[in-house]
């Protein structure tokens, strides 16, 4: 649990660190690759969750996310039209379901232990 | 099965967090925009241009020097080294120069004198903006009132005189002779003192400035006392 924590302070650290910036023109296909990014952990936790969890769906349903998402932002940029927006639109929404989910599944889990507990004082 | 998740999450967290910093450190810095117009720039670059030809121009002439070292080496070192010196001094200003330039005349105006006025000391403000004003405009040299300007000078008041040099500048009229390279820059210099708002600054002051006729030779006095150095000492030789 912890271990992933670290491995996120590590990165941050790092970067602010290393001062790396990049280039305002490539600003938008960074934060989309973030969000894609993001999407990808919870979608590892809601998974890991409901015990269907698989390291091969995870790491290239990681790298393959942030590759669309940048491809469309670019292909966007050529064509005059925004097409990033539909990229973070389905993140956005993926995101906020995946979230739900593990709330429920934790809420059911924090439940059954509490039933559980008043189950053992009665007895 | 817990271990197993463990090592892809960290990776992918350490990536976000990384990619996260970068994102923040991006935000959080604007580039400052360029807000140069097109004559901003031009005028920059000739700036640059010029500092450039100034660069150049000292390369050669120091260049000039080395050469003439190497070349003379085995006939008269003593020679080379005694031009040099004569150049340094020449450029420090210890040395009488003749060259071509232009007489400035200070004196009372007309209408003071009418009037009985006391004719009035130029002040070192107005001294110190003339001699910029020579500087600026390719003025090689300048004596004041047979005062010389070198790189020490200072132009100031003393108990209510007028000093160049640490001596008395005259009651008006005197002269300001400058040097020039060329007779070209000497006209130059005196269209430019011309059409400038000097003279009107000596006007209010109630005084005149008129600038002579440019002459192809004419000799300014060398800066008559020693230089001191307080802060530099000779090195002794082997050391």
């Amino acid at each position: 649990m912890w271990l992933p924590l670290l491995g996120l302070l590590f990165g941050i650290s790092l970067g602010l660190l290393t001062d790396i910036e990049i280039p305002i023109v490539y600003e938008s296909y960074l934060s989309i690759a973030v969000l894609a990014a993001l999407d990808t952990i919870f979608g590892g936790i809601r998974a890991q969750l409901q015990q269907v969890y698989d390291d091969h769906v995870f790491v290239t349903g990681f790298f393959f996310n942030i590759a669309l998402a940048a491809g469309l932002a670019f292909l966007g940029v050529h064509l005059g039209v925004d097409l990033y927006l539909a990229a973070v639109f389905a993140f956005g929404v993926r995101l906020f379901q995946n979230i739900a989910i593990i709330r429920r599944i934790l809420l059911s889990k924090w439940n059954d232990k509490k039933a559980k507990k008043s189950e053992e004082t009665v007895q | 099965m817990k271990r197993k998740m463990n090592t892809p999450f960290i990776i992918v967290l350490f990536i976000i967090g990384f990619m996260l910093a970068m994102q923040y450190n991006t935000v959080k810095n604007p580039k400052q925009r360029d807000t140069r117009d097109l004559w901003d720039i031009r005028r920059e670059l000739s700036l640059e241009k010029q500092r450039h030809s100034e660069l150049l121009a000292n390369i050669r002439s120091l260049n000039t020097t080395i050469s003439k070292y190497d070349n003379l080496n085995n006939d008269s070192p003593d020679r080379v080294l005694r031009e040099t010196v004569q150049e340094l001094k020449q450029e420090a200003g210890l040395t009488v120069i003749k060259s071509p330039g232009l007489v400035l005349s200070v004196d009372a105006a007309m209408e003071a004198k009418a009037l009985g006025q006391e004719v009035p000391n130029i002040s070192p403000d107005l001294m110190v903006k003339l001699v910029n004003d020579i500087n600026r405009f390719k003025g090689n040299a300048v004596v004041i009132d047979g005062k010389r300007i070198v790189q020490t000078t200072a132009i100031r008041d003393i108990n209510g005189q007028t000093t160049v040099n640490s001596l008395a500048v005259r009651t008006p009229p005197f002269s300001l002779i400058i040097s020039t390279s060329t007779l070209a820059d000497a006209k130059k210099l005196a269209s430019y003192l011309e059409a400038s708002s000097i003279a009107d600054e000596f006007y209010i002051d109630n005084l005149t400035l008129s600038i002579g006729e440019p002459q192809k030779k004419l000799a300014l006095d060398a800066y008559d006392r020693s230089f001191e150095n307080k802060f530099l000492s000779e090195t002794k030789k082997g050391e």
